[in-house]
């Protein structure tokens, strides 16, 4: 991580009230933001030069965001935070997955955005695969849809879920500690201890392992952290 | 299935023809008073018919040679008798295979389409009576078999009938089939009512017309009319069989109609579906927005005041837009309830900071948090965002309800037999009068005496159904003498884990 340079926020949201209000809360927290109106500016404003994140929103005039997040990922795999008043339990809050790494709701309480903000950016090195990827004959992630393949079945992950395997997957083989998969599981909001990740990993186990009781791909590395591994072994 | 049943006695009706003429012949076997084989009446016959004459020819020669006693010449006309008897028993048992064979072949063959088989078309020479018997059973057995095609092709053409086809492209498919099965020259399908269509005249040397009903139960859909060959014999069993059609392909059409019916109904459904989905996210949106805008620029100001009467009043407006949003929140939940679109992501949660939590977002001035923690190390399994919804709702009950003293009682336990976090709300105000108790947790219920303008009445409606979609549940402890209402909700907790 470069410490040096200031992150770099691209916002976008109709609401001009929310932009001007928000744009301050976060020069002041440090990051250097730039500001769009709507999608078409949104896009001008990616090609003067791409942002470490883009905070979003889903409803907007001409650009559809959901549309503007599609055409995003598709030429850069930068990283996205939806923020929008449409909760997780919406129809096209599942659509999201694909191509946001996070979802705040609005109206957002701003501690709680920007703890978020900077989860999102701590895991700028694990990006996710885009496409499946096959730890065994048994085991494949899918997590640009927060979803494994166990034995032939299909499982959903929860979005922490998601988020741990893909640092695991984006270290795989080696070992990361559990206080880094903390940091990239939950915000500090959140109070979470490193019993979290314990209890996490006991139950990603429960769904990713054949066999729980003699894991083969999801590996604890007593008193440091977990490693994730391919194994060819399908017992 | 009675269909399948009826034809199959349709074919049946020549051979049942068949045996049904034996049956006179029979009763006139009888009622000569001679019960005997065909057979053995035949041989009788024949041999009554040419020793009848010899004998009476020997006797006379006999007698005649008795008299003039010349015994040489006696025994050797009693031996050219003997002969000649011998002979006329050879030729009358030749007499009664010739004649019996081919009717034991044409009994045979009745009998095997009688019993449903195909049988192979007898051939005799000749033009008598067994040849025209021989005929005229090969002519039922060829019907019989050609009727068991077309109801095989029949039944073949119904099974392939599906609702989703569509009225028109049935109709289109059936005039097809009933050109095929039927060897139609023309058959034209057509809805509406039966009388429509003009009965035709049969000319003899003109195809013949024929025409059946299309019925679906009691009710005639429209009418199927065609033409047959000239030279085609068109009998009562082949009707039958085209009316045995006709009400398959009504009771096809009827099917294909209401499919179509409950198809354009679903689309019209979907289409309310979506533009309610569109509406709620509009709504939301609407609502949403200058909230987020008024929450942020309240959180900003708060940032930079000095001025702690400014920062109360500041204070008062964040905690009024909260509760909008909660309210708005809460609003969408239920509908999304009543869509049965709602879906939880269950994640681990510590339930003591996160009550502690909730209750700070809600404000709560005034009143007082007791918080007792005998969970600790367990983690329980819900959605963050609506137990979140749960927690505000019961704690702004306790606080709505808990009287003056404002004291809210929290405390977190664990059911480690079965795995189960329990969270009991307690207050301290009147309690929960017996009246209400039981419809407590439906839509718009309200505390008794409280003014109508207090609360939505859906927050315990949203926390059940809410808690109850994450596993857990969420009910009314029995009533204490000391008063005060205590609420406790259940959710799927994990053990505290070691290191892997």
């Amino acid at each position: 991580m470069n410490e040096h340079r200031p992150r770099r926020i691209l916002l976008v949201d109709d609401d001009p009230n929310l932009l001007v209000v928000l744009a301050e809360q976060l020069r002041e927290d440090g990051y250097d933001v730039a500001t769009a109106r709507d999608g078409q500016e949104a896009l001008r404003r990616l090609d003067a030069g791409w942002p470490d994140l883009i905070l979003l929103d889903l409803m907007m005039p001409r650009i559809d965001g959901l549309a503007l997040a599609r055409r995003i990922k598709a030429e850069a795999d930068l990283q996205i935070i939806v923020l929008s008043a449409i909760d997780t339990a919406d129809s096209k809050a599942r659509l999201l997955d694909e191509v946001a790494e996070d979802y705040v709701s609005k109206p957002y309480h701003y501690p709680e955005l920007r703890a978020r903000i900077q989860r999102v950016l701590r895991r700028l090195g694990d990006r996710i695969p885009r496409q499946s990827l096959v730890l065994g004959p048994n085991l494949t992630l899918d997590l640009h849809r927060r979803a494994a393949t166990v034995a032939g079945t299909d499982v959903q992950l929860s979005p922490t879920e998601s988020r741990l395997l893909q640092t695991l997957a984006a270290n795989l083989g080696d070992i990361v500690t559990t206080e880094t998969l903390l940091a990239r599981g939950w915000t500090e909001t959140e109070e979470a201890d490193p019993s979290y990740v314990w209890v996490s990993m006991r139950r990603l186990r429960q769904k990713v392992e054949v066999d729980p009781g003699k894991p083969v791909h999801l590996l604890t590395v007593r008193g440091v952290g977990y490693r994730l591994v391919a194994s060819r072994d399908d017992a | 299935m009675t269909t399948p049943e009826q034809p199959a006695a349709e074919v049946d009706r020549p051979g049942e023809a068949e045996r049904s003429a034996d049956r006179p012949e029979d009763a006139r076997a009888r009622g000569r008073g001679l019960d005997l084989p065909f057979r053995v009446l035949l041989t009788i016959g024949l041999i009554v018919a040419a020793l009848l004459p010899l004998a009476v020819f020997g006797i006379i020669v006999i007698a005649a040679g008795w008299e003039s006693n010349e015994r040489a010449v006696t025994s050797l006309l009693a031996l050219a008798i003997a002969g000649a008897g011998f002979f006329g028993l050879l030729v009358a048992a030749l007499v009664v295979g010739s004649l019996t064979a081919p009717l034991r072949r044409i009994t045979t063959a009745v009998e095997r389409v009688a019993a449903g088989e195909s049988s192979p078309p007898i051939h005799l020479t000749g033009d008598d009576e067994l040849a025209r018997l021989a005929e005229s059973h090969n002519r039922i057995a060829a019907d019989a078999q050609r009727r068991n095609a077309e109801l095989a092709a029949l039944l073949t053409a119904i099974a392939a009938y599906a609702p989703s086809q569509g009225v028109a492209p049935l109709l289109a498919q059936a005039e097809r089939d009933a050109r095929q099965i039927f060897s139609l020259i023309d058959c034209q399908a057509r809805l509406g009512r039966a009388d429509a269509v003009a009965r035709e005249e049969r000319i003899p040397g003109d195809p013949g017309p024929v025409r059946a009903e299309i019925r679906a139960g009691a009710e005639t859909l429209g009418v199927l009319t065609g033409h047959v060959p000239a030279t085609r014999n068109w009998g009562r069993a082949d009707q039958d069989l085209l009316e045995l059609f006709a009400s398959e392909v009504g009771v096809a059409l009827r099917n294909a109609e209401l499919f179509g019916r409950i198809e354009s109904q679903n689309a019209q459904l979907r289409e309310l579906d979506a533009a309610k989905d569109e509406f709620l996210r509009g709504v939301s949106h609407n609502l949403q927005t200058p909230l987020t805008s008024i929450r942020a620029y309240v959180e900003q100001l708060r940032t930079t005041t000095t001025d702690a009467e400014t920062d109360r009043r500041l204070a008062i407006v964040a905690e009024q837009s909260g509760r909008l949003t909660r309210l708005v929140r809460q609003l969408l939940t239920v509908t999304r309830l009543e869509a049965g679109v709602l879906r939880a992501e269950p994640e681990v949660i510590a339930m003591a900071p996160r009550v502690r939590r909730a209750w700070e977002a809600l404000n709560a001035t005034g009143a007082t948090l007791e918080l007792t923690d005998d969970a600790r190390g367990w983690l329980a399994v819900a959605d963050p965002d609506q137990l979140d919804q749960v927690l505000w709702a019961l704690l702004d009950n306790a606080v709505k309800y808990g009287g003056r003293e404002g004291r809210v009682e929290v405390a977190v336990r664990v059911d480690d037999a079965i795995d189960r976090i329990h969270v009991t709300i307690t207050d301290h105000g009147p309690g929960v009068a017996e009246a209400d108790r039981r419809r407590l947790f439906t839509r718009f219920t309200r505390g008794a005496g409280q003014p109508s303008g207090e609360g939505t009445g859906l927050g315990l409606y949203v926390s059940r159904q809410l808690l109850q979609a994450m596993g857990g549940e969420l009910w009314l402890e029995p009533a204490k003498t000391s008063g005060g209402a205590a609420f406790t909700l259940a959710l799927p907790g994990e053990p505290p884990a070691d290191e892997g």
